[in-house]
């Protein structure tokens, strides 16, 4: 359905299967991961033991012990719902990973995700009600559903018209769509001589209207006694969107026409860092990201307003329009620091790309253990972010138009603070349950005191609130 | 009304690519130059615990990263890789 928006509860494990398998795999030992110590080795009793034969002979200590040699199962649940009865998601996640004596590890991730629900499409608020027409492919209706404000008519030529109403002074909001993705990732890594490992992966995400198609490589390599890890991994990815009456020229008029054909996007990117053992109690970590797309980064869904410019209603609605090409850069700057059996993680990460985005997000948490089994883990995270140049809320009709514009909450100012606990249960030798809740809450810091009319001192930002909560068990076994 | 009609916008309050690259290398100069860094063998016992591990819990990690890709215009940090869904 063309009211459907892809783009605020887009939840699901491209990035998370990718990372988990990376890591899981050993991908890239700067990152670390559940399966892959840190390339910090394991304490001289246990080596002394060695982790396979202590796990084979009992006991385990299972806050250091190893999982080479062992097949490890991971599986996750995530249910997520925006407030406003905006969008909602299911996400299973399921992954196994195969451990080598000698280091070497073969991972694979299949996520599935299921989004259904309403959010905005990038349209302002009026004091009358607001009529959007867009195309359907016919036989979609099904996977979009027509929601108490859509109603889906026969059109020409395999195109529907979906017609949606949308109340005064309320938000518009795209209601009633139903998509899947899924999502299959592999990832393999080898030690490459004494100090260093070489890893692959890839994999790819796919959706009815959108697929990625991607891959990595890495390598990083020990010295200074195995204190410091130097960390370099390229990625590539190249995605396809392939909306069913395809891609709209960037403002034209919203309608139901059969638009232009696929698009595709090109990224390619990489990461250079440093995990390095300050002390005893305390792991730092460095990291420079860099990614360049080129290609098609327009959400074809998302329309702008073109108000009048006295009274602020709406003109016209035009399909946004964005640079073809961005580049992004991060640093970031990662720590944990153990007190005891408490152990602190900080991290602090700025960001810059060439849109005009800047950010910032600083994150906290501290690891609990409340006797034997169980430990808690509260955190909190903090992001704020700059708008991108061509961000606007609406175009005025007394104005030429600018070369891009789009109205994505993505793109705007705003800063959001994240609460969140964690709780785990540690079963047998090598398993756990846990579950995790955490509150997302954004707030807009685009000021609009000199917009027209009614637009005028309203909060035009469109981010949601939302809740995640993730159940998860991992276990591993010869 | 804040419109901004160009791209006047400021430098990037934080850093260009060009300053990120000397930052790191200053940080890997600073981390990897001071031999005096680090512990022995014997004094790893803190940092061979699962709980002082980078990422202890990479699904749930890959989870949150993804939700904020899906919020904010940000991405990078600990992976280099981002997206891989049509949240353009």
């Amino acid at each position: 359905m063309q009211l459907k928006h892809k783009s605020q509860g887009r939840l699901a494990g491209v990035l998370g299967a990718m990372t988990a398998s990376l890591l899981a795999a050993g991908a890239g030992a700067q990152t670390g991961g559940e399966d892959t110590p840190i390339k910090t080795n394991p304490p001289v009793q246990a080596q002394d033991q060695g982790a396979s034969q202590a796990y084979e002979s009992g006991p385990v200590d299972r806050e250091t012990y190893s999982d080479e040699g062992l097949t490890r199962l991971d599986g996750a649940v995530l249910v997520y719902q925006e407030d406003g009865g905006r969008v909602q998601a299911i996400e299973p996640v399921l992954g196994v990973t195969f451990n080598g004596r000698d280091g070497e590890a073969l991972s694979l991730h299949f996520t599935a995700d299921v989004l259904t629900g309403a959010s905005p499409f990038g349209a302002t608020p009026w004091r009358d009600s607001q009529t959007f027409v867009a195309g359907v492919k016919a036989g979609d209706e099904g996977s979009t559903g027509a929601s108490g404000n859509t109603v889906t008519t026969p059109g020409n030529n395999g195109i529907n018209i979906a017609t949606t109403t949308v109340e005064p002074d309320t938000l518009p909001l795209a209601g009633g769509f139903h998509d899947n993705r899924y999502v299959l990732d592999i990832a393999y890594s080898v030690p490459w001589g004494k100090d260093s490992l070489v890893s692959i992966g890839g994999g790819g995400s796919f959706e009815t209207d959108y697929t990625a198609i991607y891959g990595n490589v890495g390598y990083s390599h020990d010295f200074n006694q195995k204190n410091t890890t130097f960390s370099v991994s390229g990625n590539f990815e190249f995605d396809t969107s392939k909306p069913g009456i395809g891609n709209p020229t960037p403002f034209s008029e919203m309608s139901a026409d059969l638009k232009n054909g696929n698009r595709s996007k090109t990224t390619i990117g990489g990461l250079v860092g440093v995990t390095q053992v300050m002390s005893r109690n305390w792991l730092a970590q460095i990291n420079a990201t860099i990614s360049y797309s080129s290609g098609y980064q327009t959400d074809p869904y998302r329309i702008i307003s073109v108000v009048d410019h006295i009274s602020g209603g709406p003109t016209r609605y035009l399909y946004e329009s964005r640079p073809e090409k961005r580049t992004r850069t991060s640093m970031y700057f990662g720590n944990k620091i153990s007190h005891g059996d408490l152990v602190t993680s900080l991290s602090i990460r700025g960001y810059h790309d060439d849109w005009g985005i800047n950010s910032i997000t600083l994150k906290a948490s501290e690891y609990i253990p409340l006797g034997r089994d169980i430990y808690i883990e509260p955190g909190i995270r903090y992001y704020s972010q700059s708008a991108a140049d061509f961000f606007r809320y609406y175009l005025l009709d007394n104005q030429a138009l600018p070369e891009f514009a789009s109205p994505d909450s993505r793109l705007d100012k705003f800063s959001a603070i994240t609460p969140s606990l964690m709780v785990g249960y540690k079963i047998g030798k090598t398993g756990e349950i846990y579950a995790r809740f955490s509150h997302y809450k954004p707030t807009g810091k685009n000021n609009q005191v000199n917009a027209p009319g009614y637009l005028a001192g309203r909060d035009l930002f469109s981010g949601a609130t939302s809740n995640s909560f993730i159940v998860g068990y991992s276990y591993a076994f010869r | 009304m804040k419109i901004r009609l160009n791209n006047t916008k400021p430098a990037g309050r934080f850093v260009r690519p060009v300053g990120l690259v000397l930052v790191l290398l200053a940080g890997m100069g600073v981390l990897s130059g001071c031999a005096s860094l680090g512990v022995k063998p014997w004094e790893r016992d803190q940092m061979a615990k699962r709980s002082m591990r980078p990422v202890t819990h990479p699904i749930v990690a890959g989870i949150d990263a993804h939700i904020e890709y899906s919020k904010e215009g940000s991405t990078g940090g600990q992976s280099a890789s981002g997206g891989g869904c049509g949240c353009n």
